[in-house]
């Protein structure tokens, strides 16, 4: 952008007395001594001119008697129930909240939804039968115990050897076992 | 500021590819084609206080059988199709056989089978919770006591 | 002696009708004029404006004297008008009719500066291009015409920066000269 440009693009800011004395001075010099910002400045003005014979002189005065009754009628009369939550509704729910909100609303659901993969303790519904169910069991003339670690949930099948203390391969087997 | 305008729709847009990638996994998940089975064998002891680095995820559920020390001997993984039978080589001559049944309420239901040799073990039916294991132990070996873990998962 | 904005909202807030009723007195007139500029239909900015004061009436009690009043009651309002126009679906052509009900009734009580044809045609032009704005483009040409409010004031009232109501009001403008270059 051009040192000229940047005055042009000043002279709304100028015009609306928003710049400091010292860049006030420097776009007036400008606008004085150049033709282009000259006829730049011209329109603007000219632009304003018709912006407030449009949008102050078309505006008749109103009369306050009958506006203050108006306003006093709907301040009297009672609202039903359901207009007070359409308008705090309308009022709340604007547009770019909305626009941020579902997308938000939706990630975070999509987040407590997925951390149950990471920590299944959240599962829901699943919390309370974390531990595997033995349906049906045969050892085969063994002894088997069932057990459940509560801790770690885990459900542990114990074989125990037979009183000899032997098995098919004629190991002698440690006499430990699980002792929940 | 154009950015600034679509980040909401852009916003919207990524969230809505979320949600249909979760559908897609769970989609995947309510009609599983598989089962991961995976295979732990464990050497447990009472000679001395060692644990196997390789077993430190199950810490808890190893040291509740109240062993000294504790070895990891093999870990076998394969993926079994519904009603088929998938084999397991075993420390000490022995082969687990597993066949997955069904997938309900989160839960694989697994046949399971432990010979030594021709001769079985022990046969059960166990539902496990899915990416859940159970533990099966007892049967001597090496001076010590084998045991296993096996757990499934869908896929 | 008259009393200050502050004093009335406090007056009001203790359940002071009348103090209510001053702060209208003081301010609908503004508050209808910065509506009609945003609006451009009488009837409409009417309703709207009166329906401004009910709820500020409603909302008194949460005015925390953060902003001054008027910042407050031209947020209410502005915030109104642009609900209003997102649901206004007058045409073009019965627009441009109610504006020259509005030009004739200005005509018999106050002055009109512009009164050869050239003139009628750039405000007929004018009015459309304006209409033409965002609703928050409008807001910043209607807040700086209207109530010659500095870029802060405006930002206050707009829930904006500085920055974006100087950004805003440079586009406006440019849009406007653009559509009118042959007129100004």
């Amino acid at each position: 952008m051009t040192n000229c440009e940047n005055f042009r693009d000043s002279i709304g800011r100028w015009l609306d007395g928003e710049l400091s004395l010292s860049e006030s001075a420097e776009v007036e010099a400008h606008v004085a001594a150049c033709a282009e910002c000259g006829e730049a400045r011209r329109q603007l003005e000219s632009l304003q001119r018709a912006l407030t014979g449009v949008l102050v002189t078309d505006a008749a005065p109103i009369e306050f008697i009958p506006f203050w009754r108006e306003v006093q009628r709907r301040i009297n009369s009672k609202r039903a129930w359901y207009e007070d939550i359409s308008q705090w509704a309308r009022e709340f729910f604007t547009a770019p909240r909305i626009a941020w909100g579902v997308p938000a609303a939706i990630v975070l659901l999509l987040a407590v939804v997925s951390l149950e993969s990471y920590f299944p303790w959240m599962r829901f519904g699943g919390g309370r039968n974390k531990f595997a169910s033995v349906e049906s069991i045969d050892g085969h003339g063994r002894s088997v115990a069932l057990l459940r670690e509560n801790e770690s949930k885990t459900t542990v099948i114990w074989l125990y050897q037979d009183e000899e203390g032997e098995n098919e391969t004629g190991e002698v087997g440690s006499k430990s076992g699980p002792t929940f | 500021m154009k950015l600034a305008k679509l980040a909401p729709s852009l916003a919207l847009l990524f969230s809505l590819s979320l949600i249909a990638q979760q559908d897609l996994a769970g989609a995947a998940e309510k009609n599983p084609q598989s089962v991961q089975v995976t295979i732990r064998s464990i050497l447990a002891e009472n000679k001395n206080d060692e644990f196997d680095a390789k077993l430190k995820g199950m810490e808890q559920q190893l040291k509740s059988l109240k062993y000294r020390s504790y070895r990891s001997l093999k870990d076998d993984s394969k993926s079994v199709a519904w009603q088929a039978t998938q084999s397991f080589d075993i420390p000490g001559g022995r082969t687990l056989t597993v066949v997955p049944q069904e997938f309900q309420d989160n839960r694989i239901a697994l046949k399971v089978r432990l010979t030594q040799g021709d001769k079985p073990v022990v046969d059960t039916t166990v539902k496990i919770p899915n990416k859940g294991n159970f533990i099966l132990g007892g049967p001597p070996h090496e001076g010590g006591t084998l045991v296993l873990s096996i757990s499934a998962a869908t896929q | 002696m008259e009393l200050s904005d502050r004093e009335l909202v406090q007056k009001c807030q203790a359940g002071e009708m009348n103090a209510f009723e001053d702060l209208v007195s003081r301010y609908h007139q503004k508050v209808f004029m910065v509506i009609l500029g945003l609006l451009r239909n009488r009837e409409d900015a009417l309703e709207v404006a009166q329906e401004t004061f009910f709820r500020a009436f409603r909302k008194i009690n949460s005015f925390q004297g953060d902003s001054s009043f008027y910042t407050w009651i031209y947020r209410i309002a502005v915030n109104m008008s642009i609900d209003a126009q997102r649901h206004q679906k007058r045409n073009p052509l019965e627009f441009r009719e109610s504006m020259d009900s509005v030009l004739e009734a200005q005509n018999e009580t106050a002055k009109d500066p512009f009164a050869d044809v050239h003139d009628k045609e750039l405000r007929a032009r004018l009015i459309k291009a304006i209409n033409d704005l965002t609703p928050e483009h409008k807001a910043v040409i209607v807040l700086r015409t209207i109530e010659g409010r500095s870029y802060k004031d405006i930002g206050e009232i707009l829930g904006c920066s500085e920055g974006t109501v100087m950004s805003r009001l440079h586009y406006a403008r440019k849009k406007l000269q653009d559509k009118l270059s042959a007129f100004l």
